[in-house]
């Protein structure tokens, strides 16, 4: 079956079985590698990506309720790597075998965006996903971090806009 | 869209037999970079050099364009080995860091070249193991010398002044007398050609600028943060097929049938393909690791278009095995049992004896005694199992997230019968190891299926479950220690017996402080029972049991005797030759506030333990570690605090020396508290996270300190990955003692009641 969907504010038409998980829509057939298949079952978070901003476990996630949906994955979070989590996920230095890390990049994002400060506890339920090298003492600070980057340049807009 | 660049190779006209493939580990988005090769006749398919490059050694190019590329034999598997061998070159060669990238070294080129790579380091020191070695650091150092000298002497020569007046610095060549520059792009063509007189001699530590002085983040950040690093399981060929694969259950079992025609019509299905319990072929290939290690399992696996056909198809599919002896392991219960009851009967190995123990216990006025048992654990990398291969009739191509890809390599030999002058091997990033990369078992399998399929690349992907299941797992160990103690309170004699399936290590005892002298009478025996569960290196193999058998016990010991554990610990480790022992001690306690008063139900429990000191003083890693947990009346645990002291001798890089402390001390803390893998008539009952729990962020003990000021300074850089691993498991359970006035012998926590009132 071949549908259309919009990924990345792109269009592209896949002919897929449309039971198949978005997951192996977007590495199979797209060829877009950056979404990781950790477990399949929705557990780890190595496969988060935004449907409508939401971040969404596209393992479970089958291609037919993806169809009309606002598709965002790693590789369209910012068209440079210019995203403050992105930035900062350099310069803490977090990733450590980088499997997980796009997954938790595109949890991270859409916690910020929900949450543009966001507490300890904030972190803890929203970027629920898995690090076997356990870098989440670094995520928890490039997140913290981040959002004050965010909020310091979202307050600099705002003040040249006034 | 940014999709994976793997996949926009245009169609190849001679087929994939032809292509020269490298994964670069800085090529923009993991690109294909096709080249012809210069020079290298003998070698089918070895690193291509692309045009304008000139190669001063094996380990080392230079570009037109001043980009340095240092080839690195160790597959970075999240601890920087890519990075750390840059930073060796960095040093001596006056390169502007962001000019230098990595790639894998070739292992057709060690193969065809005599060992050009692999005579470096030896065995496990070859495309595998730690990036600080002491062969590894010289050889990276020195190379990164000869080439600053030869661009030096290149230059000299180009504008007639004595070498002598030559600076190298940021990728550039200066002539201060006459303000004259020169890139080094601009004169590898010639320096690549001139012959120094005498090699250079590298720079004492005293006069490094950037090793122990900066702290680089890991080079493939900015590929991993954007998706376009390329592992295992995204690699992308033209005309490439998916396998998805399924192993006897019970391991040891066989196929006993299966019926293709159920799935034959699904879609995208090509064929079922039967591997059999395999057996090393080619047995004078010279390996680093025995052939044996890498026998696969019993398999059947579906090949398909897509994976998502494979997998659905493999679903579909009715199998049946036969179990084998494996089967006769009814439940996790009567294996923890035989393993406790080999320990009731004198090893059947002496790992270590010295003095008299039995004199000793005769004579002794106080006896401790107690029984420790840990469960088959998996190293769950994040990245499943996979691999690619492509088999033709007379060649093999693989792309593979390896730990060992030189191993990889030759199994890939072993497996089709093929010349290895005719394999190549392509080294992916990989998504985690801990261990379980390492055998080729894995490649193997790939191998096994690929060949049945031959001429177009075949992705095999074990899925969770099948990573998880077919796995070469931490033995079951168990392990009984009894001691006497003398009127100070310290052992006078230790017996240690350690019992586990087979293949289990014992490193954390013999050669550990408490096997060499610090105990006067040592005896530690050994014996294995004959469990079918396959096994392998997990990290810390045996020391991660071992330490916490030893220092659960050594705690005992500490409360029998009436002393605080951190103060028995810095007089039983204080007879230790190897200062690193006491300061880590001192340092940790400090920093963690050892011996402030804590409100009921809370503990502090303090550990120590050395990963690969052999037995000898100021070697391996010594790491101490402190753990602060509460518990609540109804039994919930709770880690507050955890400070870790470590002593390597000396630093390279003090960030990436901490974040991997802090991982392997969150390892270590989920194998305790967790992990362990139940079996039910001979099978493996866990195979998602779902069953087999991880820590996340929540989990995460919000405070984790790593101490520098256990360091003495000896002159090595000891690795660092392993080390956290071992104390962690028993400062917690000894301060789950210190909370609750309960021992927990056996991991995981998770399973014990500490319910108190």
């Amino acid at each position: 079956m071949s549908v259309s969907l919009t990924i990345n504010d792109q269009t592209v038409t896949v002919d897929a079985d449309p039971a198949t998980p978005l997951l192996w829509v977007l590495r199979d057939h797209l060829g877009m590698t950056g979404t990781k298949f950790g477990c399949g079952i929705a557990q780890c978070g190595a496969c988060t990506v935004h449907i409508n901003d939401q971040a969404m476990r596209s393992c479970q996630f089958p291609l037919e309720a993806a169809v009309g949906m606002k598709i965002r994955t790693i590789e369209g979070l910012s068209p440079d790597s210019s995203h403050p989590l992105q930035q900062l996920w350099v310069e803490l230095n977090v990733p450590q075998c980088g499997y997980c890390q796009a997954g938790m990049l595109m949890a991270a994002a859409a916690l910020l965006k929900q949450k543009p400060k966001p507490s300890d506890d904030d972190i803890d339920q929203y970027v629920s996903n898995v690090c076997r090298c356990g870098t989440y003492p670094r995520i928890r600070a490039a997140i913290h971090k981040a959002a004050e980057r965010m909020q310091a340049s979202a307050a600099k807009t705002a003040k040249v806009t006034a | 869209m940014s999709a994976n660049p793997m996949n926009t190779l245009p169609a190849s006209d001679g087929g994939l037999n032809r292509r020269q493939f490298i994964v670069s580990t800085l090529a923009a988005g993991g690109a294909l970079v096709i080249g012809t090769r210069n020079g290298f006749a003998a070698v089918r398919d070895t690193v291509p050099l692309a045009a304008g490059t000139s190669e001063f050694t094996p380990w080392l190019t230079i570009a037109k364009d001043d980009t340095v590329t240092v080839r690195v034999t160790t597959p970075d598997i999240g601890n920087g080995t890519l990075t750390q061998a840059a930073a060796f070159v960095m040093e001596e060669l006056g390169a502007d860091w962001n000019k230098i990238k990595t790639e894998y070294a070739s292992t057709s080129r060690d193969f065809a070249e005599d060992g050009v790579y692999s005579k470096v380091g030896g065995i496990i020191g070859y495309f595998s193991g730690r990036s600080t070695g002491p062969d590894r650091m010289k050889t990276y150092l020195q190379v990164g010398a000869s080439a600053r000298e030869r661009l030096k002497l290149a230059a000299s020569q180009k504008w007639g002044v004595p070498v002598g007046e030559i600076e190298a610095k940021d990728s550039k060549l200066m002539h201060a007398k006459s303000g004259r520059t020169l890139r080094f792009g601009e004169v590898i063509d010639k320096a690549a050609t001139v012959k120094l007189t005498a090699e250079p001699k590298p720079k004492e530590q005293s006069q490094w600028t950037f090793l122990t002085k900066t702290t680089p983040a890991k080079k493939q950040l900015p590929q991993i943060v954007n998706g376009s690093l390329v592992y295992g399981m995204d690699v992308r060929l033209p005309n490439m097929v998916y396998a998805a694969l399924r192993q006897s259950p019970v391991h040891g079992g066989k196929l006993k049938s299966y019926d293709f025609d159920a799935i034959r019509n699904m879609p995208g299905v090509h064929a079922a393909v039967v591997v059999e319990r395999g057996k090393p072929h080619a047995s004078d290939l010279k390996s680093p690791l025995p052939l044996g290690l890498s026998t696969t399992q019993s398999a059947i696996a579906v090949i398909a278009e897509h994976y998502w056909q494979a997998r659905t198809a493999l679903d579909a599919l009715p199998v049946e095995w036969d179990d084998g002896p494996g089967s006769q392991w009814k439940t996790t219960q009567q294996m923890n049992q035989a393993a406790l009851a080999a320990l009731e009967k004198e090893g059947d190995k002496i790992e270590k004896s010295s003095g008299d123990v039995e004199a000793a216990f005769k004579s002794a006025k106080t006896l401790v005694e107690a029984s420790y048992l840990t469960p088959y654990c998996e190293q769950a990398p994040m990245e499943p199992l996979n691999g690619t291969a492509l088999v033709t009739k007379d060649r093999v191509e693989l792309w593979h997230p390896s730990q060992h890809s030189q191993m990889g390599f030759l199994v890939a030999a072993d497996e089709t019968g093929i010349d290895p002058a005719n394999i190549t091997f392509h080294q992916t990033h990989v998504g985690g190891g801990f261990g379980r990369r390492v055998f080729s078992d894995d490649v193997r399998m790939v191998v096994a299926v690929a060949k049945q399929f031959p001429d177009r690349p075949v992705h095999v992907i074990w899925s969770r479950e099948e990573s998880t299941r077919q796995g070469r797992y931490r033995p079951l160990m168990a392990g009984k220690l009894k001691a006497s103690l003398g009127d100070d309170g310290l052992p006078t004699a230790l017996l240690a017996r350690v019992s586990g399936g087979p293949d289990f290590f014992v490193r954390g005892l013999p050669d550990s402080a408490i096997g060499n002298g610090v105990v006067p009478n040592v005896q530690i025996e050994s014996q294995v029972v004959p469990f079918h569960v396959m096994t392998g290196p997990y990290r810390g193999p045996g020391y991660n049991s071992c330490s916490f058998f030893v220092e659960t016990f050594i705690d005992e010991c500490a409360i029998k005797a009436g002393i605080d554990p951190l103060e028995y610990r810095l007089k039983l480790y204080g007879k230790w030759a190897d200062i690193g022992w006491t300061k880590c001690l001192k340092e940790v306690a400090a920093k963690s506030g050892w011996g402030e008063k804590l409100p009921k139900g809370q503990g502090r429990g303090i550990a120590i333990a050395n990963w690969g000191m052999d037995g000898k003083p100021d070697a391996g890693t010594t790491c101490a570690t402190v753990a602060k947990v509460a518990v609540s009346k109804s039994g919930e645990l709770k880690i507050l605090q955890i400070d870790v002291a470590f002593d390597t001798g000396r630093v390279m890089n003090r960030d990436a020396v901490k974040t991997e402390l802090e991982g392997g001390t969150l390892f270590g803390l989920n194998m305790s508290l967790n992990e362990e893998l139940n079996i039910k008539n001979g099978q493996i009952v866990e195979g998602n996270y779902d069953v087999y729990p991880m820590i996340r962020m929540a989990h995460t003990p919000r405070s984790i300190n790593i101490h520098f000021g256990g360091l003495s300074d000896n002159p090595r850089f000891n690795e660092i990955g392993e080390p956290p691993v071992g104390p962690i498991g028993p400062a917690i359970g000894n301060a789950i003692f210190q909370a609750t006035g309960k021992r927990v012998r056996t991991t995981p926590l998770r399973k014990h009641d500490l319910r108190w009132a």
